[in-house]
């Protein structure tokens, strides 16, 4: 699809870059250690083109943060983990005292935690950059059988389209991969593009 | 509501407000932009200990001196700076806020487990607040233990039989198959034991069928008390019939065992008048042994010991017979033991 050029996605990714450079400080304070967050890639779908395979998520379940945000264009934004890393990842932020089997307990509000600060930090740097003011609902999360989370994320007719970030979370030396996606309706992904063409053409 | 709130004068409405406000089960603080209290709920007042008439107006800072986590400050000031809401869960930040379990004490108190969102709000008229709700987190960690426990029990009784409290065949079939893996890997011996009650259902037609119950569980008890290693796992196969696996018991070990569970049962001295061999309550056993294990499926195994079983039972039972793998021919001969 050609709705996005090189340039766009360029400047795109390097907006989310400084979102997760944002989030990777407010989760290093948490951690007390160092962590590292990256977007290396960005990619954008039509929802029917989406499954597991596409998106390189080999693992039977997933874990889903889910945020809705809105404004001048609006977005259901999600964090995807496996739900193996989902484990790994709380149990890496509780710190090493907590073992791995008691971290079921407390993963759905961790993750809500960890997912609430990278979306936000991503969609807060994209407002900035772009100047503009969105609103968001609280985080939410699922967790459920791959296929089932896909099939309620493509669900929504109304945003047809999706845009895959992969990213790269590293804590305490494990590195694990997730994918942010944000799901746009046609007009919110035009709104979008002419704020990110007025963004790059002011740089 | 909306209906509502056209009949009730301003001061009515406030008084509503107020109302539902401190009814709510869960702390809520609106604060300014400047960080200053506009409303403080009865939930609040009462895990703090400090008023609503005290609180408002002054700034979150003053209220808890030295007592707000430095992750809470820092998300108040990103909720307000980029209006996007803001959750701290219970497992990374525990207590951000000094507030305690009621009854609140003068003595030294853990604060409360908290589960915090911060939500601003914005008015149409460019007034920028910010909701803070904080809720009681020790009740869902309560809840997420009682259920791990619930479903503790539950696999516990998914693997027990009802009657006898021993382990079902469900239990045996998955600890069989993992024994017989460990024998075939270290190439060490292995036995199987399966045992039934003699004429046990003549002695069911004779006592009834609840004295034959309390048979089944008087046997199953007194086995589980002669096997000595944690290892050795009793299941009741079915109907009167119990299995055992030995693990590492070659072909004597595992004889010495089934002679003390044949003796223990003798020794109960159950009267058993519909008996055709004695006056009490016997069983007969059959011992599959394996040396060293090959091939050797569980399926195999579980069939020579049925074949050592049926033996007994033919060999005139309350004895014991051993059949011993691989020197197993098709054409089995048998070791009559006892």
């Amino acid at each position: 699809m050609n709705w996005l050029s090189e340039l766009q996605i360029d400047g795109l990714t390097e907006v989310f870059n400084i979102g997760a450079g944002r989030a990777a400080a407010s989760l290093s304070e948490i951690v007390c250690d160092e962590v590292q967050l990256s977007v290396p890639r960005l990619q954008l779908y039509n929802s029917s083109e989406i499954n597991a395979a596409t998106l390189t998520l080999n693992s039977l379940r997933l874990g889903a943060v889910k945020q809705r945000f809105s404004g001048p264009f609006s977005a259901d934004a999600m964090l995807l983990f496996t739900e193996e890393r989902a484990l790994e990842i709380v149990h890496d932020m509780m710190g090493s005292q907590v073992s791995i089997e008691d971290v079921a307990e407390f993963e759905q509000e961790a993750m809500c935690e960890l997912g609430n600060i990278i979306l936000n930090a991503c969609l807060s740097s994209i407002a900035n950059l772009l100047n503009l003011t969105l609103e968001s609902s609280l985080p939410s999360y699922t967790i459920g059988d791959t296929d089932g989370v896909l099939r309620g994320i493509i669900s929504d007719a109304n945003q047809p389209l999706m845009l895959v970030l992969h990213i790269d979370l590293s804590i305490e030396n494990r590195h694990s991969q997730g994918l942010l996606v944000f799901l746009l309706s046609t007009s919110s992904l035009q709104k979008l593009v002419s704020h990110i063409d007025r963004f790059i053409s002011g740089i | 509501m909306f209906h509502l709130m056209q009949k009730l004068s301003f001061p009515e409405q406030q008084e509503l407000v107020g109302k539902i406000w401190d009814s709510i089960n869960s702390g809520l603080i609106l604060i300014d932009s400047t960080g200053k209290v506009l409303f403080w709920n009865e939930w609040i007042s009462m895990h703090s200990g400090i008023p609503c008439e005290f609180a408002v107006s002054r700034s979150l800072e003053s209220l808890f001196p030295g007592g707000l986590s430095a992750a809470f400050k820092s998300a108040i000031k990103n909720a307000s700076l980029h209006k996007l809401p803001i959750v701290l869960s219970n497992a990374l930040h525990r207590s951000p806020l000094p507030l305690y379990p009621l009854p609140i004490t003068p003595l030294e108190q853990d604060r409360l487990q908290q589960s915090i969102a911060i939500s601003p709000i914005a008015l149409s008229n460019e007034i920028s607040l910010c909701l803070i709700q904080i809720t009681d987190a020790s009740l869902s960690i309560k809840r997420e233990r009682v259920l791990q426990s619930y479903s503790k029990r539950m696999s516990l009784e998914a693997v027990t039989d009802a009657l006898t409290g021993s382990n079902n065949r469900r239990f045996f079939d998955e600890r069989f198959a993992v024994e017989l893996g460990r024998a075939q890997r270290l190439q060490i011996p292995l036995s199987l034991i399966m045992l039934d009650v003699d004429y046990f259902k003549r002695y069911n037609d004779e006592y009834g069928h609840p004295a034959g119950d309390r048979v089944l569980i008087a046997i199953a008890q007194t086995l589980k008390t002669q096997l000595n290693r944690t290892t050795d796992v009793l299941a009741r196969y079915g109907g009167e019939e119990f299995v055992i696996i030995l693990p590492d018991s070659g072909v004597d070990g595992a004889r010495i065992v089934a002679e003390k569970l044949r003796s223990a049962i003798i020794g109960l001295n159950i009267p058993h008048l519909a008996s055709m061999i004695a006056d009490h309550v016997t069983i007969s056993i059959g011992i599959a042994t394996c040396q060293s294990l090959v091939n050797s499926a569980a399926a195999d195994l579980l069939e020579i010991a049925d074949r050592a079983l049926y033996s007994a039972k033919h060999g005139g039972r309350n004895c014991i017979r051993q059949l011993i793998v691989p020197e197993l021919r098709p054409d089995s001969k048998f070791a009559a033991l006892s």
